[in-house]
């Protein structure tokens, strides 16, 4: 109930009613002093009209108070003091009657009133607060800049209580969201205006870190025409409205500006990997061929025919080696630039297969290579060449794995119409979550050392090969329960 | 071996480097051993005599700077690093640990051998007191303070002759831009690289025939400098 009676006090009565009110009131002070006079026979009744003036001070303030007093003294007066109906001022009674009803108007509105203030304060206060609670959280939850202007706008329109403009960056955004937004206000936004009014609208610039970001504009809705109570307060109101927003947006472009830079330090992070990892490639040959090399040339006479011809072939193994990594990094660049185009021809396979091996067996060192389950007849469509490059560096990929004394298995079959190959290998294998990962670039096994050879570069270009090819290639762990990695490359068969 | 000049153990994971140096330097006159990871390498020292230790910093068990603390804590055997050319702080790190030099990847197998020489020689000056270094045309006599360019008295400012004292002493090997501002400037200097680089040009004015393309004084690129010692010119 209290809670209905405040709404009641959120619309006063105002100007002239007010007064009416006020006699409405010690009218009825006069009819409960009349049913009081019939029934009690009793003339002392100045205490029911002090009760109305009393009222009237409570709820309506000190103005129609001393209306009331003054109006409640002349009809006591008139009415009921005897002689009745007639005006008389000579009784000591009297004066302190009309005194006492002053007093109490004037005491009992002064304190109404300051209660009603209070109470409007607090009441803009909560609005105040309300407003910038719900602003703040709308503000805080926006990860953009569009969003914070619009939820700004809506806002100060409301702060306001009118309607609004917000213009920040060529964007615009009002509220009500179907406002036609006046062309003199975009012509400010442009230029840097200290204004704060122009035309009925008034003007904050919207500001970040100091920064000038754009406009707020607002004005109070011509339709509605009644001035708020407290312009002042809907001032400040948008201004921290106004600020709130501006440090929103600084902090919404600060995020963005953090995630782009931990964006950049992540492909930073993975170039620098590559590139430690390439030179690292690109070096080790490199050093093992300039110190043969100079060794020969320095202690070639007191070297034996062993060990000179050990380090030429060191020199011829690791030119190999260059060679070999060139061509990778040169196939994935063609790959990946869409550049490497191929004529389909039908090809035999196992002879791909002993190229492979017999390109591999010498850095396989203890490891064992076995071609098994192989059909002589087994015949794939696509590249021979582009095709041994791929096996090879899947079986590259299993030696450099293989524990020594290790086995790496080679089988293919054919399988409606197209070629399964299938290296097998014993090395630690890789785990179910990377199985797909191994075949993307720059993958390297966890069980790889950091300093253990190879870039990640190698299963994606067979992947790239074999896919160009019209293949497909995946990974899975060892059928046996050993561990392990079987790598299967699919390819076209050889249409006959 | 009965003429052995040093014994070297030689630290690599890569098996091809372990294969093209060891025939050079064993015919350079050193017996070399060899290790292909770090705990390989700390068991070897711990058993056996060992005059300098050439390590690479990439090793498959554990970081090379490791191997180096780990080394330090009770050996001081020269240290010799493998490293590659673009990492320059990885250099710094090792030698502030405690390593003597470095080489970077590739080398021909002459630099390599100079370097084990001047890890040789700093090992002999720490036990001796060479009064006087000689680079070339360049002597300096570390007791009469006298700085002398084909037998011609150079005068050098004070810091200057700080700088080339401490480069000297080095005999041929790196010394870092920190060690250098401690030997000049002192210990707990605040002083940036950049003081070094003017100090080195200035006395490069004084001791090089051409200061533009230094042959006694030279840059280690982010590292430090190093003065060409007496049988390199």
């Amino acid at each position: 109930m209290a809670r209905q009676w405040t709404m009641r006090r959120v619309t006063p009565l105002r100007g002239i009613w007010r007064y009416a009110a006020a006699f409405a009131l010690v009218v009825c002070s006069t009819l409960v002093a009349e049913v009081v006079y019939r029934a009690f026979e009793t003339d002392r009744l100045s205490m029911v009209f002090l009760a109305g003036v009393l009222i009237t001070a409570v709820t309506l303030g000190s103005g129609p108070a001393y209306f009331a007093a003054a109006t409640a003294f002349i009809i006591y007066d008139v009415y009921l003091v005897e002689p009745r109906f007639t005006f008389t001022m000579n009784s000591a009674e009297d004066y302190l009657v009309l005194f006492v009803f002053l007093a109490v108007a004037m005491l009992t509105g002064r304190l109404a009133g300051r209660v009603r203030e209070a109470q409007g304060r607090a009441e803009v206060r909560a609005r105040t607060a309300g407003a910038l609670f719900r602003a703040s959280e709308e503000f805080s939850s926006s990860d953009n800049e569009d969003a914070v202007c619009q939820a700004l706008a809506q806002r100060i329109a409301e702060a306001g209580r009118g309607e609004a403009v917000v213009l920040h960056e060529g964007g615009s955004w009002s509220w009500p969201p179907d406002l036609v937004i006046p062309q003199v206000l975009m012509d400010i936004a442009a230029r840097p205006a200290a204004a704060e009014r122009e035309g009925g609208w008034r003007l904050r610039h919207l500001r970040a870190d100091g920064a000038a970001l754009g406009l707020a504009a607002w004005r109070v809705t011509p339709l509605d025409g009644r001035a708020t109570d407290n312009p002042e307060d809907d001032e400040r109101l948008v201004d921290v409205l106004v600020d709130m927003a501006g440090a929103a947006i600084a902090r919404s472009r600060l995020a963005a500006e953090r995630a782009e830079m931990q964006a950049r330090a992540q492909t930073e992070q993975l170039r620098n990997a590559l590139l430690s990892s390439i030179s690292h490639d690109l070096r080790t040959p490199l050093a093992a061929i300039l110190a043969s090399a100079t060794s020969l040339r320095e202690f070639g006479e007191r070297f034996d025919a062993e060990v000179r011809e050990d380090l030429t072939l060191t020199i011829q193994e690791e030119a190999e080696r260059l060679n070999r990594f060139v061509a990778n990094l040169l196939n994935m660049t063609k790959l990946e630039s869409g550049a490497l185009t191929f004529e389909g021809v039908p090809f035999g396979m196992a002879e791909v297969v002993g190229r492979v091996v017999q390109r591999v067996q010498r850095r396989a060192g203890a490891r064992e290579l076995v071609i098994s389950m192989f059909p002589d007849d087994l015949a794939a469509q696509g590249d021979p060449i582009l095709t041994e490059q791929a096996l090879a560096n899947v079986v590259e990929n299993a030696v450099r794995f293989a524990p020594n004394g290790g086995r790496i298995e080679i089988s293919g079959r054919a399988e409606e119409g197209r070629v399964v190959l299938e290296i097998t290998d014993e090395g630690p294998g890789v785990p179910e979550a990377d199985l797909q990962k191994i075949f993307d670039k720059f993958y390297r096994s966890p069980a790889t050392s950091t300093n253990q050879q190879g870039t990640g570069l190698g299963l994606s270009i067979t992947r790239g090969l074999v896919e160009a090819m019209g293949g497909a290639v995946f990974a899975q762990a060892r059928g046996d329960g050993r561990p392990g990695l079987v790598v299967s490359v699919i390819l076209p068969g050889a249409s006959a | 071996m009965t003429n052995v000049l040093a014994h070297l153990l030689l630290v690599d994971d890569e098996q091809q480097i372990l294969r093209a140096l060891k025939p050079a330097l064993a015919a350079a006159g050193y017996a070399v051993a060899t290790a292909e990871t770090g705990h390989e390498a700390m068991a070897y020292l711990a058993g056996e005599a060992c005059d300098v230790v050439i390590l690479d910093l990439g090793l498959p068990d554990m970081d090379g700077k490791a191997v180096i603390s780990r080394i330090r804590e009770w050996s001081e055997t020269p240290i010799l690093v493998l490293s590659a050319r673009d990492l320059e702080h990885e250099k710094i790190a090792a030698l502030d640990l405690g390593a003597d030099d470095f080489i970077n990847k590739p080398f021909a197998v002459g630099e390599l051998l100079a370097r084990i020489r001047a890890a040789l020689r700093g090992r002999e000056r720490r036990f001796s007191t060479h009064a006087v270094f000689k680079s070339g045309d360049l002597e300096v006599n570390f007791a009469t303070r006298r700085v002398a360019l084909q037998g011609y008295e150079v005068r050098l400012t004070p810091r200057e002759y700080d700088l080339l004292k401490a480069l000297a002493r080095y005999g041929g090997r790196v010394v870092t831009h920190r060690q250098l501002i401690a030997a000049v400037w002192g210990p707990t200097a605040q002083v940036d690289a950049q003081f070094v680089r003017v100090l080195v040009a200035q006395l490069r004015q004084k001791i090089e025939e051409e200061p533009s393309t230094p042959r006694i004084l030279l840059t280690e690129p982010g590292v430090g400098y190093r003065l060409t010692p007496e049988d390199e010119v």
